[in-house]
């Protein structure tokens, strides 16, 4: 039955995750006064990827056509991370938090070949900013998780998730809400949205993360696109487990499941309101501020560190 | 009931003098109310020595101390008054600078010094301690130039945040109140501090944190060195009547201030603490405001610094201790504030007829400007420390009370100071003094109140350093009296 | 106690954290009005703090504080300051001397220098050590600000957080002082802020500019 709930919660992030993204680009729309597309949209624009042709630049190598491929099964094997319905997940295992952050970073490493592959000099200047977000964004990343998962005295994501269901609501947590606003800020910065990175942008000189993928057609942009939208909903499932778990089913009883996913979709969309009206009212970052933004993020997940030891 | 009239005469007074159209008005309206105040101040002093403590309702109390403060700030303040009408004629029109403005924004400042003095509850004196500031900022910046900007902002910004340190030991007092057990609704009064002292040597620590931010805190606003780098900048850039008042009344304010503080931490947890702390602080201004003084190149700024030295000179002498340095040190503001009067006046003086307070610019005022160059050289005799003038007898009570003391280091750095300022006096005032003036002869366009004014204080001067009235001496046994 | 009661004891005790994070984002900020929010959420968080007091200890003065809290610390002062900004029509930044980065880490370390402060004291005194640490974290920031902030109007808000850090000294250690003083001492600071703003007027007006570090006329 947990098997069966684990991985009923990884197909629920990997299918639904468009839909997370067409709900985001909806809200936008709405907030600047638009109607905006129907919030299937991006489901459509894979269906019409899929049918297409993969072009293939003639220099490029077998990198080129492997980096998706990787990019797409690495988000998948990290949606198996995250608890969704009930606090387990399909590979919860002790220490998976430092696991999950280098499996993302294995799948950025590989479009980050594959972009490099391509040859166009787009490719290298995007690989390059990349590398520089991640680098400073890896270290907050780490250390939030870290602070949480000594404040749990667990190592593994859905331990974290299960005590942070028996804790009250109403005696906030510093570490946690130092933690919280690190990785906030750091998860603007992996999924690669405004003030970081903006995913609309057509200047090729604003771009970093879209710069990467300059040169992808056809079914390679399709897994590309999706695995992009896998993480923000990853990111974002992690986020809503780790500080707002309360709802959770504890048992298998179908009246509890059906509360704890309607209670997560509530959440979500909530996270994803919050996305939306962030992305609506601050500008993109110039590229020499984005340091200075992580660096804020660093001493944030810093101070949580610390704080564990005051705070106890 | 008198207590009341003393402290609201001056508040209603800035009111009528706003509402006056016509400069004459306002001078005359200025004029009887501060005569008026002055009255009743006397009359208030009178009935405390008759009776020893007023109280008016909860929140206004008079005993020695206060009358004695009361008495330095009517006899100032009225001085002041009058040597305003005939300085600040020339104002020019403007926000905030105007004849009227100028007397109500001084009335104001009145209100807020007297309300200091009559707070029977320490958190009302901080209040007003701080409404002093936001009302004499104003005045600090009343000419709108660079230099009087410059200095009300920085005025307001420095004496705000020491005070706000003034605030939090407070707050440490009134915990250490409640928490030996006096009420909660009278913690902050200071007669029932007094009383509930020996209560409080249990908080020991408390009581000497709480000190030290306290006298940090009112320690900026009396101008101890390292707190006091608004004081010169202040005293210089405002109106020479305004600097007068600042340096002679409000640093007075201060200093009483920390007295009642004092005073509550000697009785419970004896003077060691609370006075080392003040001869520290009191070492330190004299040092450093003796020295700086050498190199200072305009002549309101010298004078501010002078303050600095005297109100060190002030705080050693309560430092010390014992029935001599309190009474002392008390004899010593009102000396000082009499000096300073004099001097700011003189400057006052000087600025209107050559125009300038560049001190090398000044040269041969015996032959030019002879009145108001005898003045300067009395008023620079007098803070020096010489007979037969007034501060000489104070400072040299102060001496004697720390030989006695066995405070010999500190003696010891207060002679070398006052001979450091004698030698920086002498070197400044004879370059301006003596030689050949440059516009010979200045036609010079004083009026009789200013005249009269540095007169006033002349005399006093002359017969403080001869005879201590009887008068003074009762209000001094009073006002020590209060704090031993 | 009853079940606002025990939440309110709960919410209390927890809520130092967003005046943590309100100090922290205040010291990253990069434009003046993004500090005078932060003020002015600073201010709304103490009010529920001394709120929570109020329903613990059912004390009518300490309602009467909140809502003073909330209208002029909250809700006027912000309001007046932003008025201030619109009308010098300055450019909007926050002239530091340190980076945004190099600012936040400098107020993470002062909030840590303010816990290793209040370790002696707060148990001696009884009080929940995060709030007093806050407190003193807030007059350490405050006084930051002023220091490396180099616009007239920085110095004010730092000197308003100063203060804050104060009244929440005052309110954790003593639950509040008397009422009258209370008035008096929030009086002053409008009174303060006034003046403040108009000496900011008179120095754009003389000197053309708003960078306090610029003026170094008087010296010595």
């Amino acid at each position: 039955m947990t098997i069966a709930i684990n991985v009923v919660q990884v197909l629920m992030l990997v299918l639904m995750a468009p839909l997370v993204r067409g709900v985001i680009a909806r809200i936008k729309a709405r907030i600047q006064n638009r109607r905006g597309a129907s919030v299937l949209r991006p489901y459509s624009d894979l269906a019409k990827l899929f049918h297409k042709e993969d072009l293939v630049p003639p220099s490029a190598s077998f990198v080129f056509r492997l980096a998706p491929v990787v990019m797409f099964a690495v988000t998948v094997v990290a949606a198996a991370f995250i608890p969704v319905l009930r606090s387990s997940a399909l590979l919860g295992i002790r220490g998976d938090f430092f696991i999950l952050v280098y499996v993302l970073a294995l799948g950025r490493f590989f479009l980050l070949l594959g972009a490099m592959d391509g040859g166009s000099s787009f490719g290298g200047m995007g690989a390059s900013r990349e590398v520089l977000v991640s680098t400073l964004a890896e270290t907050p990343l780490l250390l939030a998780l870290m602070s949480l998962a000594m404040v749990a005295h667990t190592a593994s994501i859905e331990k974290m998730v299960l005590w942070t269901t028996g804790q009250d609501f109403f005696e906030l947590s510093a570490v946690h809400a130092l933690a919280f606003a690190a990785m906030a800020l750091v998860a603007i910065a992996e999924t690669g949205r405004i003030p970081v990175d903006n995913p609309t942008t057509h200047l090729e000189l604003t771009m970093i993360h879209e710069a990467m993928v300059l040169e992808y057609s056809g079914p390679s942009l399709a897994l590309i696109e999706w695995a992009g939208a896998i993480k923000l909903t990853v990111i974002m499932a992690l986020l809503v487990g780790l500080f707002l778990p309360w709802g959770m089913a504890a048992t298998f009883s179908l009246p509890a499941v059906a509360i704890a996913l309607v209670l997560w979709l509530v959440k979500l969309g909530g996270m994803a309101l919050a996305l939306a009206l962030v992305e609506s009212s601050v500008a993109k970052l110039r590229m020499y501020l984005v340091p200075d933004f992580l660096g804020v993020a660093s001493a944030l997940a810093i101070l949580a560190v610390v704080f564990t030891a005051l705070m106890r | 009931m008198i207590l009341v009239f003393v402290l609201l005469i001056p508040l209603a007074a800035a009111f009528l003098v706003l509402s006056c159209r016509r400069p004459s008005t306002v001078v005359r309206a200025a004029l009887t109310a501060g005569a008026l105040e002055l009255i009743f101040i006397g009359g208030a002093a009178w009935s405390i020595h008759a009776k020893g403590v007023l109280q008016a309702g909860r929140y206004l109390r008079a005993d020695g101390l206060t009358s004695f403060f009361l008495i330095n700030l009517g006899l100032i303040s009225a001085l002041v008054l009058v040597y305003s009408a005939g300085y600040m004629r020339h104002v020019p029109e403007g926000r905030f600078s105007s004849l009227r403005w100028f007397y109500g924004l001084v009335f104001l400042f009145l209100f807020t010094m007297v309300a200091v003095y009559l707070s029977a509850n320490l958190g009302m004196m901080w209040i007003f301690v701080e409404a002093t500031t936001l009302a004499s900022a104003l005045l600090v910046g009343f000419y709108n130039t660079e230099g009087s900007v410059e200095a009300g902002w920085k005025y307001l910004i420095v004496c705000t945040v020491g005070i706000a340190f003034a605030l939090f030991g407070t707050i440490v007092f009134y915990l250490a109140a409640v928490k030996s057990g006096v009420n909660p609704e009278s913690a902050l009064d200071w007669s029932s501090l007094m009383s509930a002292a020996p209560g409080l040597a249990g908080r020991r620590e408390l009581l000497k944190l709480a000190f030290v931010f306290v006298a940090i805190g009112y320690g900026t606003k009396i101008g101890f060195v390292p707190m006091h780098s608004w004081l010169p900048d202040a005293h210089a850039e405002a109106p020479s009547p305004i600097s007068a008042m600042l340096s002679a009344v409000l640093l007075n304010c201060a200093m009483y201030a920390l007295l009642r503080f004092d005073a509550i931490t000697s009785h419970a947890i004896g003077a060691w603490f609370s006075h080392t702390l003040l001869l520290i602080f009191g070492g330190l201004s004299v040092a450093v405001a003796s020295l700086l003084m050498i190199v200072q190149r305009d002549l309101k700024r010298l004078l501010a610094y002078s303050s600095i030295e005297h109100l060190g000179i002030v705080a050693i002498g309560i430092g010390v201790g014992g029935a001599l340095g309190v009474y002392g040190a008390l004899l010593h503001t009102f000396n000082h504030s009499i000096a300073k009067t004099l001097l700011f006046f003189t400057a006052g003086n000087i600025r209107e007829n050559l125009g300038t307070l560049r001190m090398e610019r000044i040269h041969g005022m015996t032959r030019s400007l002879p009145w108001t160059g005898g003045s300067l050289l009395l008023g620079a005799l007098a803070l020096a420390g010489l007979p037969p003038f007034g501060l000489f007898v104070s400072e040299f009570m102060i001496f004697m009370a720390a030989f006695s003391a066995a405070h010999y280091f500190v003696a010891f750095l207060m002679l070398v100071a006052i001979s450091v300022v004698f030698g920086a006096l002498l070197y400044h005032f004879q370059r301006m003094l003596t030689g050949e003036p440059e516009k010979p002869s200045v036609q010079t366009k004083l009026q009789a109140f200013e005249f009269a004014t540095i007169g006033i204080c002349a005399v006093c001067l002359l017969v403080l350093g001869l005879h201590i009235p009887a008068t003074l001496a009762a209000l001094l046994r009073g006002a020590a009296a209060v704090i031993q | 106690m009853g079940l606002f009661e025990t939440e309110a004891a709960k919410a209390l005790a927890s809520s130092a954290v967003f005046l943590f994070i309100t100090v922290l984002l205040m010291a990253a900020a990069k434009r003046i009005s993004t500090c005078i929010m932060m003020f002015s959420a600073q201010s709304a968080v103490m009010a529920m703090q001394v709120l929570a007091i109020a329903r613990m200890r059912h004390s009518r003065e300490a309602y009467a504080i909140v809502a003073l809290v909330l209208i002029v610390k909250a809700a006027a002062i912000p309001y007046a300051l932003f008025r201030i900004v619109d009308a010098l029509k300055a450019p909007r930044d926050v002239s530091s001397s340190t980076t945004s980065a190099q600012s936040i880490f400098i107020a993470a370390g002062l909030i840590l220098l303010s816990f290793f402060a209040v370790k002696p004291y707060a148990g001696a005194l009884g009080v929940d050590e995060a709030m007093l640490a806050a407190a003193v974290a807030l007059i350490l920031t405050g006084g930051f600000l002023m220091v490396s902030r180099k616009k007239a109007l920085m110095q004010v808000v730092g000197l308003l957080v100063l203060d804050n850090g104060i009244f929440l000294a005052a309110l954790t250690t003593t639950f509040g002082m008397p009422l009258v003083i209370e008035i008096g001492v929030v009086f002053d600071l409008l009174m303060g802020v006034f003046l403040m703003g108009l000496f900011a007027f008179r120095i754009r007006d003389t000197f053309e500019h708003l960078d306090v570090s610029k003026l170094r006329r008087l010296r010595g």
